[in-house]
């Protein structure tokens, strides 16, 4: 580190991890101690797949450190009254005073139980970003853990804007918690609104070039013709919330008019698609073993699935006997019954779903449809293998990936399905070329993807449900947003509770839904690097519950919507000023996935303004002035900030009844990590760190590829049959209903084992037209959103230059709209409009463009911001006002999707 | 001879703007000032409309219209391509300015600040009082040329020695190097892609090259 009149120059080695595509390693050139340049870290360009470079967001870090409108010292409220119009009052108080304040609430609710009267945890914590925060938190995660439990519910955008149904059926089906193409093999791409060219990050960026250059096709179906619509081959405007049919359209091509194409093996052997479907749809069993049959047809009789050397049917009706077990154990007897093998029923589904069909419902040509999928079967090279690293795979260079909208809300089940269908139907899951998935944060171990791979007695993975059985289903839910509770699939691990359904958190706030109590505000509320009070939905609604919440703490950076709210203001050190050691490489979110893997440093690269203090500093004051020093120690000797501080072969633990200071805890977290990473043989501690920036061992590719570890537990992927997820749904309704409860029972009916279209986006007209009592008809526009590079994930509307540069690339100035539509509507570009929902109403500047369907409005990224300084002058719209949080419109994975009708007027007088 | 030249493939920039942000670290430009910057073009009417992502700044021009307007002498030429201005010289008159088809010079009055809440360490330490009044813009980095054939380095190949907008481009869209020599790097894409300059009718032999493709 630099001091500030040294006269010295220098390249400080760091990382950038604002977004869920990072982390990126870069260099902040230090000129007499002030920060002056942010440029890639040329030395990691052979170990990183971003070839060592940062994206655009990287540069905004030099004013986020240097904003004039930072707070640089602790604050408190002194305004008792919260409100949007209430100045909360903030004045400067000591770190003394601020950690003492919250040490007191904290040991108070200690001495009340950690739950409430309601069951609920008595504190809460908010993090955004989807997940980046704890990359720059340091220690606080062992904090938390020491003043357990907390309750991670009330979401800022997760759920609501993240790849929600992705994330749950993905981990389902292919440990896939986020999706992506293997994009440096495959050669054809079908992207249903995925946008990696705004939020695929560097490493997305760089090999979707490279994709291009070595010919590679994508095609781009969405509303609107975005950043990835401009790098694509070709653009298809499909109407809104649609992209379900468009798929089924695919999957009838693909099963009635080119069956003898698809990938037999495959679908015989590493799918369940020769399960036998029993007359109540449940799989027809072996009565001596309970395993699911198949109909073998060189031995003419069922047989249990993983009877060897058997030739599986696919298709057609046998009379055979065995048992059904249903929901709760139900049972079934069944004798020479006429039953069909899965994929049977899968053909027999999909019949009705025709390109001419789904062509209607998406108002794109039926032809494009049909072609699209010859082109996906054309490009898979059904029966080809290539070897990787001495492993002989399928090579399938076809790959679907989906974006928000798509893979989130109704309907997010059904692409969901399907996407992962088409790639099961040609061989392309999990393979060389194909569709991958890149982490896991579900099922455990959260390192290694490839490791959660566990069989379940059924032949395929197992899945750690949440339990909808009589005994172990939690009917009284424990935290605010009833997670385990409502969502069998969001499992129970640490990010469970952060997938929501977060909006019913928010809801439940304002009204419990029937036969659940009143839920409680939590007494202290934690919040980091999020804004909910403009980053979620119904920010009205919002903001009147962030005014109840009786103590809540901010990290803050300047003022802001949600910390308007606080009591108490903390300033830590920015990305650019703070320390913490992470995990890089092996295989990570988006088209993260590492030829490496190992560890980076985030150092300060000046000292620290004002009086700003490290986060881990923080949290050890914390721990230490509310009486919990021992367990936070523990904590983080155990791996809570990262790495695990004895191994095998070495022990750096640190002592357990003293305060370490930030520089021996990340010391200490280096050599554990140089240890871990060299069996022991080395322990390089934090100053090699400093030098080097990082240290990275290889991670074989083989790795990437889930289909050798499925190959080798001798499993199948659990498709198309979803005849789990029927038995749980079933079990849930069946608790649900036996606590009276039936405002859950439209998410029921989407435990489908094969999901039927419905009409997803009249069922958003319905859903506004019922709870508003207004006549749609009056609002006659789509609107969606979409993700920005300049300001995805970045928490950065307030920093100048990335609204200088963002102003570059086209509808950021405002709201979106057909250029021929406006023109009808006498409408100009600059003109400003209201633009108003069954909900509420914004106000932006008109954009016209013509790569925009006309029946659509779009509002780019997450702003109206009202207190956020710079950001508040901006005068942006935002969809986030103008959604409405219903359970009306909430999938049975507890995610909603970023939709809306809306009208727009012009605001008279303005221009 | 040298002349180094840029060359943006249209098929890899997505618009992204790191090179425009990058620019602006390494050169200390003004809040508004980019002399590297991408535009965000659309062709065509609904539904049938191609979006496209174009990198501009200063052609660098083998016959630059702002050298031959200018009245101080103050935009000059290098031997190896590159346009100069000498702060030194140059009166702010703006001819230059208004000569240039590219609309690619700058000219700033005032040291410019982001906030108006005050001007950051970061803007004081870097404040250059003799580019306040006079014309500016792109330089392709020429400290970085010149340092880099001091040290035996390749302009266009080392970091050290390549402008920061291409060092900074994720998408490997912007390459730099000496069109003179057939076997550079630039000297190679053009050879092997199709490309255009812009407004090349003008006859100002511009220093940045275009690839593109047929789709």
């Amino acid at each position: 580190m630099s001091s500030p009149a040294d006269g010295t120059a220098k390249k400080v080695p760091t990382y950038c991890y604002q977004c869920v595509a990072g982390p990126d390693l870069m260099t902040v050139k230090v000129v007499d101690g002030v920060a002056t340049e942010v440029e890639p870290n040329f030395a990691a360009a052979e170990v990183t797949p971003s070839a060592g470079k940062v994206c655009v967001k990287a540069f905004g870090l030099l004013q986020k450190m240097y904003n004039p409108n930072r707070i640089l010292t602790p604050m408190k409220r002194t305004n008792p009254r919260k409100g949007v119009d209430q100045d909360p009052g903030f004045v400067p108080i000591s770190w003394d005073e601020a950690l003492d304040t919250i040490a007191e609430r904290l040991e108070a609710v200690q001495a009340k139980g950690p739950n409430d009267d309601s069951g609920y945890p008595r504190i809460a914590a908010s993090f955004g970003g989807g997940g980046t925060p704890t990359y720059y938190m340091g220690t606080l995660p062992a904090f938390l853990a020491s003043i357990g439990p907390i309750d991670f519910g009330f979401g800022s955008g997760q759920g609501v804007k993240c790849y929600h149904s992705e994330h749950l059926y993905g981990e389902l089906w292919h440990r896939a918690f986020t999706v992506a193409p293997d994009t440096p093999n495959t050669e054809y791409m079908l992207s249903f609104g995925y946008n990696v060219e705004a939020s695929g990050g560097v490493c997305g960026v760089k090999r979707h070039a490279d994709a291009r250059a070595r010919g590679a096709k994508r095609v781009q179906i969405e509303p609107h013709l975005s950043v990835t619509g401009a790098c694509s081959a070709e653009w298809v405007p499909i109407r809104p919330k649609t992209d379900a049919a468009f798929m089924f359209g695919l999957l009838h091509v693909m099963l009635h008019e080119q069956r003898q194409r698809l990938d037999i093996p495959f679908l015989k052997h590493r799918t369940t698609s020769p399960y036998l479907v029993a007359p109540n749809g449940f799989f027809l069993r072996d009565p001596a073993t309970s395993k699911p049959l198949i109909y073998c047809l060189q031995r003419k009789r069922a047989v249990p699935f993983d009877t060897s050397d058997s030739d599986p049917a696919l298709e057609g009706t046998f009379k055979v006997s065995g048992i059904e077990i249903g929901a709760d154990d139900d049972a079934w007897e069944h004798r020479m019954e006429k039953v069909q093998p899965a994929f049977q029923k899968l053909i027999d589904h999909t019949a009705g779903y025709t390109p001419l069909w789904a062509g209607r419902i998406c108002d794109v040509p039926h032809k494009v449809i049909r072609r699209l999928a010859l082109e996906f079967i054309d490009h898979a090279r059904v029966g080809e293998t290539t070897e990787v690293e001495g492993r002989e795979l399928p090579y399938r260079p076809v790959a679907i990936a989906l974006g928000k909208t798509v893979n989130n809300g109704w309907g997010g089940f059904d692409c969901c399905w399907a996407r992962t269908l088409m790639a099961c139907l040609v061989g392309a899951l999990e393979v060389p070329g194909g569709t991958l998935g890149t982490t896991v944060r579900l099922n455990r171990p959260a390192t290694d993807r490839n490791l959660s791979v566990k069989p379940h007695p059924d032949g395929f993975m197992d899945y750690p449900m949440n339990p909808t059985d009589k005994a172990g289903w939690l009917a009284k839910p424990d935290v605010r947003n009833a997670n385990r509770t409502l969502i069998p699939l969001v499992a129970n691990s640490p990010w469970s509770q952060a997938l929501g359904p977060t909006h019913l958190a928010w809801m439940q706030q304002q009204q419990a839904p029937e036969h659940w109590p009143q839920a409680t505000p939590p007494d202290i509320w934690f919040v980091y690097r999020t804004n909910p009070a403009i980053s979620f939905w119904d920010t009205t609604q919002i903001t009147e519950v962030l005014s109840r919440f009786p103590f809540t703490v901010c990290f803050a950076l300047t003022n802001d919507e949600t910390n308007h709210f606080a009591d108490i203001l903390l300033p830590d050190r920015t990305d650019l000023e703070g320390l913490q050691l992470i995990r890089v490489g092996g295989t990570k979110f988006i088209e993260q996935f590492w030829d490496y893997q190992g560890f980076a440093l985030r150092q300060p690269v000046v000292e620290a303004q004002g009086d700003a203090r490290d986060f881990t500093w923080i949290a050890t004051e914390l721990a230490r002035r509310s009486g919990v020093l021992d367990k936070y120690v523990k904590a983080v000797n155990r791996g809570a900030a990262g790495v695990p501080l004895k191994g095998e072969h070495y022990d750096f633990s640190l002592a357990e009844d003293e305060a370490p200071s930030v520089e021996a805890v990340w010391d200490a977290t280096c050599r554990a990590a140089s240890a871990e990473i060299t069996d022991g043989a080395e322990d390089q501690g934090l100053d090699w760190y400093r030098e080097h920036g990082f240290r990275v061992a290889p991670f074989p590719r083989v790795k990437w590829y889930l289909y050798a570890a499925i190959e080798d537990a001798g499993l199948r992927f659990e498709l198309p049959y979803q005849e789990r997820l029927m038995r749980v749904g079933k079990q849930l309704g069946r608790r649900l209903h036996e606590h009276g409860i039936s405002w859950w029972d439209e998410q029921l009916e989407e435990y489908d084992p094969l999901p039927e279209y419905k009409n997803y986006p009249e069922m958003w007209e319905k859903a506004l037209e019922r709870n508003y009592r207004v006549d749609i008809r009056d609002y006659p526009f789509w609107a969606v959103t979409a993700r920005s590079m300049q300001y995805a994930w970045g928490g950065n509307a307030g920093i100048q230059m990335m609204r200088e540069v963002a102003e570059n690339v086209g509808g950021h100035g405002g709201v979106v709209i057909n250029a021929t539509k406006a023109a009808e509507l006498g409408l100009a570009d600059g003109d400003l409009v209201e633009i108003r929902s069954p909900l509420n109403a914004t106000r932006g500047r008109v954009v016209t463009r013509q790569g925009i369907r006309p029946d659509t409005l779009l509002m780019i990224g997450q702003f109206e911001h009202w207190a956020t300084p710079y950001a508040k002058d901006l005068e942006l719209p935002s969809l986030n006002k103008l959604v409405p949080m219903l359970i009306d419109l909430t999938d049975s994975t507890g995610s909603g999707a970023d939709l809306t009708r809306v009208q727009v007027n012009r605001v008279e007088g303005a221009r | 001879m040298t002349r180094y030249v840029m060359v943006a493939d249209l098929e890899r920039c997505v618009g992204c703007q790191t090179c425009t942000a990058a620019c602006k670290h390494t050169n200390a430009t003004a809040p508004g000032v980019q002399w590297r910057r991408v535009l965000d073009m659309e062709v065509g009417e609904f539904p049938d409309v191609r979006r496209a992502f174009v990198p501009v700044g200063c052609m660098h021009c083998a016959d630059p219209p702002c050298m031959h307007v200018c009245p101080s002498t103050a935009t000059g030429q290098r031997a190896d391509g590159l346009v100069t201005i000498d702060y030194d010289l140059c009166i702010g008159c703006g001819y230059c300015a208004v000569a240039c088809p590219y609309q690619a010079r700058y000219m700033v009055e005032q040291p410019g600040q982001a906030y108006r809440e005050g001007r950051m360490r970061s803007e004081t330490q870097r404040e250059n009082p003799g580019r306040l009044g006079v014309a500016q813009k792109c330089t392709f980095c020429s400290d970085r040329i010149d340092y880099g054939e001091q040290h035996g380095l390749t302009p266009g190949v080392d970091p050290e020695a390549t402008p920061a907008c291409v060092n900074a481009c994720i998408a490997s869209a912007l390459q730099f190097g000496d069109i003179e020599d057939p076997d550079s790097n630039v000297s190679q894409l053009l050879a092997a892609h199709k490309h255009f300059r812009m407004h090349e009718e003008l006859g100002t032999d511009p220093g940045f090259y275009y690839l593109w493709e047929d789709r």
